[in-house]
């Protein structure tokens, strides 16, 4: 009988846990947080700080394609597992980062070394930034000035940007990147919304492999199966399925409906 | 003892929260300090008068999205990092408050916002008194005064929102308790004022069937509905707007 009451106690208990997550607003990241990963998988045991990697910073110069498929970062912060001793052997970080390699007039600095000197280790906290007062070669404001505006996330409009010629994202690195013909991209198309009255969704391929390729979704994130097969929901993007697996974190917020849920209502 | 500890187990059961019979409606400001609130985030470390800012005065000519969208204001006070820094950037309240829109951030304005008055204003609150009258909150019927274009707030500054989701569907939310009557939610009010992406998926999840868990004594803790119905919008002790056949109306 006293175990019952216990179980009784604790099942409502357990229950609002279960939805402690709704019921009021998130802090919403500023534009210069949106697209911020930290990566602390080994950083404390070397102790160092934590990284901070920017996505507004590096998607204006390469596409997602680049890093995503061709370096081979994961999508998810930290899942990587990027070791020191991989950069210094010309992965991950360290395939751009490695003291060669040229952007545009400017040598990209680089990453891990297993020798350094005292000066050097100013240079471990040009990534190792998390918490520090780092000066940047970048303002983010200044950066971002003139570019097209949107109301959320990095408050950029990155694809217009693009179409208006102010960024111009690489898309292969010779030595890393096998340029292979493009492919054909399908017309876009119409994804019907699940609740009635909800706009249909324009999905456009070609927006997408723009920056993306076809590889960085199919067959992983979206199974090559047949139109319509695959049903996904608002509740799983929420959880960083599907879409979300960019549109939550790092391209243009699910907050943004009316981007996707674009076709008029007849 | 087991008896207690059913009867306590029960009462758990048929009162969630404990709250039977305690709904602690939070006190009614008088009409022209309803939604009026004192920033005072930085005010111990900077010794400057905290900021005051009143809903009412703003709701008339920019939607709640503008500020609570476009411009990242959050919905709870002193949550949002204004610096006077950004402010003069044209951030936040800087956006308007730049000396074109409105009065800007030069010295002669400092005391029109950082006067520590929560009643700053309240002379021009006769302006607002001939729109559509409303029982509580500012005495004032926003929704009626926005449909019949008595008022046309603006629903963007500088950057057009996509397109415009028209989703009206009406939902009946079923009361927790067999006697109270189930509540209605337009969803048209609500986004006439504010997006999709201002409740959802944070403050109401999308997921079917979870209704149950806005209770009311957790909208009065400032959750769900309570985000915006205990301070801004129209207040939780006009029953009735939300219950619509409810008998007793406070």
């Amino acid at each position: 009988m006293k175990k019952w009451a216990v179980i009784a106690l604790l099942v409502p208990v357990f229950a609002s846990f279960a939805h402690a997550q709704t019921g009021t607003k998130k802090r919403r990241p500023l534009p210069y947080e949106f697209g911020e990963v930290v990566i602390k998988n080994y950083s404390s045991n070397a102790g160092l700080s934590p990284v901070q990697f920017d996505h507004w910073l590096h998607r204006a110069f390469y596409t997602c394609r680049l890093c995503h498929v061709d370096i081979g970062f994961g999508m998810k912060a930290n899942a990587t597992g990027i070791r020191a001793a991989d950069n210094m052997k010309g992965y991950y970080c360290g395939t751009c980062h490695n003291g060669k390699m040229m952007h545009g007039d400017r040598n990209i600095f680089p990453s891990c070394a297993s020798k350094y000197t005292k000066d050097d280790l100013k240079r471990c906290t040009r990534c190792h930034s998390k918490g520090e007062t780092v000066p940047r070669d970048y303002s983010f404001a200044t950066f971002v000035e003139k570019f097209p505006k949107e109301r959320f996330g990095n408050g950029v409009d990155w694809e217009k940007a693009e179409e208006k010629g102010l960024i111009h994202p690489i898309d292969s690195i010779e030595g890393v990147s096998i340029k292979r013909p493009p492919l054909a991209t399908q017309k876009d198309f119409a994804i019907p919304a699940k609740v009635e009255t909800m706009p249909e969704i324009i999905f456009s391929h070609k927006k997408h492999t723009v920056w993306n390729g076809c590889e960085l979704c199919h067959p992983e994130i979206f199974p090559t199966t047949r139109k319509g097969t695959t049903k996904f929901s608002m509740v799983e993007i929420f959880e960083g399925k599907y879409c979300g697996a960019c549109h939550l974190t790092v391209a243009f917020p699910t907050t943004d409906c009316q981007r996707c849920h674009s076709k008029p209502v007849r | 003892m087991r008896r207690v500890a059913g009867a306590v187990v029960t009462l758990l059961f048929l009162c969630p929260g404990g709250a039977w019979g305690n709904f602690a409606l939070p006190p009614e400001p008088p009409p022209e300090l309803y939604g009026n609130i004192l920033i005072s985030r930085t005010y111990r470390e900077s010794r400057v008068r905290p900021a005051t800012f009143s809903h009412w005065s703003h709701r008339r000519k920019y939607t709640c999205q503008v500020c609570h969208t476009e411009l990242g204001f959050a919905f709870r006070t002193n949550d949002t990092e204004i610096t006077e820094a950004e402010n003069r950037d044209g951030k936040y309240c800087g956006a308007c408050h730049n000396g074109n829109t409105a009065f800007g951030h030069e010295d002669a304005h400092c005391d029109k916002c950082h006067n520590g008055d929560l009643g700053y204003g309240k002379e021009k609150f006769s302006e607002i008194l001939g729109l559509p009258a409303s029982k509580s909150g500012n005495r004032v019927d926003w929704t009626k005064a926005l449909e019949e274009k008595r008022i046309a707030p603006a629903a963007f500054l500088a950057v057009k929102p996509s397109s415009d989701i028209s989703y009206d569907k009406t939902l009946t939310l079923k009361a927790e308790w067999a006697f109270v009557s189930p509540a209605i939610f337009p969803h048209k009010k609500h986004t006439d004022w504010l997006e999709c992406g201002s409740c959802h998926p944070e403050i109401f999840n999308i997921r079917k069937k979870t209704t149950k868990h806005f209770e009311m004594t957790r909208i009065l803790k400032g959750e769900f509905c309570g985000v915006c119905h205990m301070n801004v919008a129209f207040p939780i002790r006009d029953c009735k707007r939300c219950h619509p056949s409810i008998k007793r109306s406070q």
